[in-house]
């Protein structure tokens, strides 16, 4: 098996691999020669030389295929048969016909929406208390950030089965707790109900810990003087962080908020090991990849892409607008 | 020192040492909650099928079973998708961690007309839906009849790896001081030796934090082997555990894909432990600030 493999698979995709590597420098030579030429600055041409390998990139593998898949969400094509040009009619059937483009947007945004700032307030509460100088800080940022490496595919399966209704961890901890209120512990993929807290649960699980890492960099660069003043000034701990602390940070949490919504909307593995149970979530990733790859309604997949990409674009455009309000930049006091 | 000044130490100390007990607490209460999913996933690995099911949870398995590990690894050909998932993973992220240092040096240390634009058109592309580009990518291999190959997962790489691991690369190389380049470029160094010999070894954290990003990328990748694989013995290890589960009707085997997502996740928290320091360091130094 194995060597039938090296010669079939392993070799040529490496041959290949090389073949485009040195296709990409020697591009890079040509570019440079080429530029200097022309007569352009030797500091401008190698600029450009060097960016190459990404402008090329950016070209062949997202210009071009993001023109590609707007036309092609105006087509209907099964791969097989050339696109056929249908106008608008993908766009209309999601929004009329398609029982499971609207609960699918609903949990996608919501989930993004209430997993991303619960996970950023979080990870900053913890990255707060770790930055006083505690002993053990090593362990903690380790145990803290080890869920975020896990294997999303490991997650998924870890989680979905700590879910389980009746023999899963979580169910065993929650039933003596609801049998004094007469309840059933909640049958989590189950039941349309609980999927989203589900979900939002192990998105906080796998991303607190990457995000806290980030916040501790930002609160160490947070200068030592400004809030030494404060507290001689007779702020208090709360008074110092909120006056001092978090509007310095503000910028970090931007970030956070605007690629974990990004992210978050994107969601896709963890979703895809899950859905084996009836009711659990269908999101947007999910729909377009059992239209484009299972049942080859390229188009429509398209169209749903477009779709989410457009949701995307206006989340983001609106938490920047939003920022300028709340996000201070040091120059901005200069 | 003035009485005053003695006393607001004193009462600075006591509030000091009462807010550390509390942040103790609440940390190592945070640490044990996030910490026990993991060892269950780690008991129940080790555990006879009926005993993961037990009510109430049984924490130590009795007897322990080793050979959960072994079963799970040869129930499909793990050894296989192993060097497969290798052979992906070493190929992408050599790619990454050269090319994106290499486009980040050319942002971060070049002036040229339209650098700022093209900047800010590399960020936006970090708000792009992969799914978008995701089809056309897919037609375009398919073109090229290479469907079914390795070439779609790792060639992308060759291209800067990803607007996030140039965005990181780039924000460290502009807290590097000019001084070095500048005195190897008067001793003679051409653009290429000073990126190799003096930029590359002072990026050095930030080369180890995208070469574990990446690794971490490659390695956990479900979609794109999932959508470009096709023949069992390609698989990846993802792919494997996935067709693992779902494949079967019967009930799934838990303990067996507890083991394999413990052996899974093994690799990377072993390099996370061993390159911790300087990781974390240099994603909090490049601190993505804005």
């Amino acid at each position: 098996m194995m060597p039938e493999l090296f010669s079939q698979a392993y070799l040529p995709t490496l041959l290949r691999y090389l073949f485009i590597a040195v296709g990409i420098g020697v591009t890079m030579l040509v570019l440079y020669q080429v530029l200097t030429r022309l007569g352009v600055r030797a500091e401008a041409a190698t600029g450009y030389t060097l960016i190459t390998p990404w402008l090329l990139g950016f070209l062949i593998w997202t210009a071009f295929p993001i023109l590609a898949s707007l036309y092609l969400s105006f087509t209907e094509y099964n791969v097989l048969q050339p696109p056929q040009w249908v106008g608008l009619e993908n766009y209309g059937r999601i929004f009329s016909r398609d029982i499971d483009f609207w609960p699918a947007l609903r949990i996608t945004v919501l989930y993004a929406f209430l997993s991303v700032p619960l996970g950023v307030a979080g990870s900053l509460l913890v990255a707060i208390l770790l930055s006083t100088n505690i002993r053990g800080l090593g362990i903690y940022r380790t145990i803290y950030y080890l869920p975020s490496i896990v294997p999303a595919v490991a997650t998924a399966l870890l989680w979905r089965w700590l879910f389980n209704p009746d023999a899963g961890l979580l169910n065993n901890f929650l039933r003596p707790l609801l049998r004094p209120f007469n309840l059933p512990p909640p049958n989590w993929f189950g039941d349309e109900r609980f999927v989203l807290p589900a979900f939002i649960i192990i998105s906080l699980w796998g991303i607190a810990g990457a995000n806290m890492v980030i916040f501790l960099g930002a609160l160490k660069n947070v200068p030592r003087h400004l809030l030494e003043v404060a507290e001689i000034d007779g702020a208090n701990a709360w008074q110092r962080f909120w006056a001092v602390t978090l509007p310095l940070i503000t910028p970090v949490i931007f970030l956070q908020l605007v690629m974990g919504i990004i992210g978050a909307l994107q969601i896709f593995t963890v979703a895809a090991f899950i859905r084996y149970t009836p009711a659990a979530g269908k999101f947007m990733n999910i729909l377009i990849y059992q239209a484009g790859f299972q049942q080859f309604r390229m188009g429509y997949a398209s169209a749903l892409a477009w779709i989410l990409f457009a949701i995307i674009l206006g989340l983001t455009l609106l938490i920047f607008r939003s920022s300028e309000a709340w996000v201070y930049y040091e120059t901005t006091r200069k | 020192m003035s009485q005053r000044g003695v006393a607001w130490r004193e009462s600075r100390r006591r509030r000091t040492l009462v807010g550390q007990v509390v942040a103790y607490t609440v940390v190592t209460l945070g640490a044990v909650v996030l910490m026990i999913p993991f060892a269950w996933m780690l008991s129940s690995s080790l555990k006879p099928l009926d005993q993961v099911f037990a009510d109430p949870p049984q924490w130590i398995p009795n007897p322990i079973q080793w050979h959960n590990y072994v079963d799970a690894w040869t129930a499909l050909p793990f050894t296989q998708f192993l060097f497969n998932t290798l052979f992906i993973t070493l190929l992408g992220m050599a790619a990454s961690i050269f090319t994106s240092a290499l486009v980040a040096y050319g942002f971060a240390r070049y002036r040229f007309p339209g650098r700022d634009l093209l900047f800010i058109v590399l960020l936006s592309t970090m708000m792009l839906p992969y799914v978008v580009t995701l089809i056309p990518a897919f037609l375009i291999w398919r073109t090229l009849g290479l469907i079914n190959t390795y070439d779609p997962l790792v060639i992308g790489s060759l291209f800067g790896g990803g607007p996030f691991f140039i965005f990181l690369m780039r924000q460290f190389m502009l807290s590097v001081p000019l001084e070095m380049e500048e005195a190897a470029r008067i001793d003679g160094a051409n653009t290429f030796q000073i990126f190799t010999r003096i930029m590359l070894p002072l990026v050095r954290p930030a080369l180890l934090a995208v070469g574990i990003f990446s690794f971490q990328g490659f390695w956990n990748d479900f979609l794109g082997p999932l959508i470009y694989l096709n023949d069992l013995p390609k698989y990846t290890m993802t792919l494997g555990m996935f067709f693992f589960v779902g494949g079967t009707s019967e009930a799934p085997k838990w303990h067996w894909l507890m083991a394999m997502s413990t052996l899974i996740a093994l690799p990377i928290l072993v390099i996370f432990f061993l390159a911790q320091r300087q990781f974390i360091e240099g994603v909090m130094l490049t601190g993505l600030k804005g």
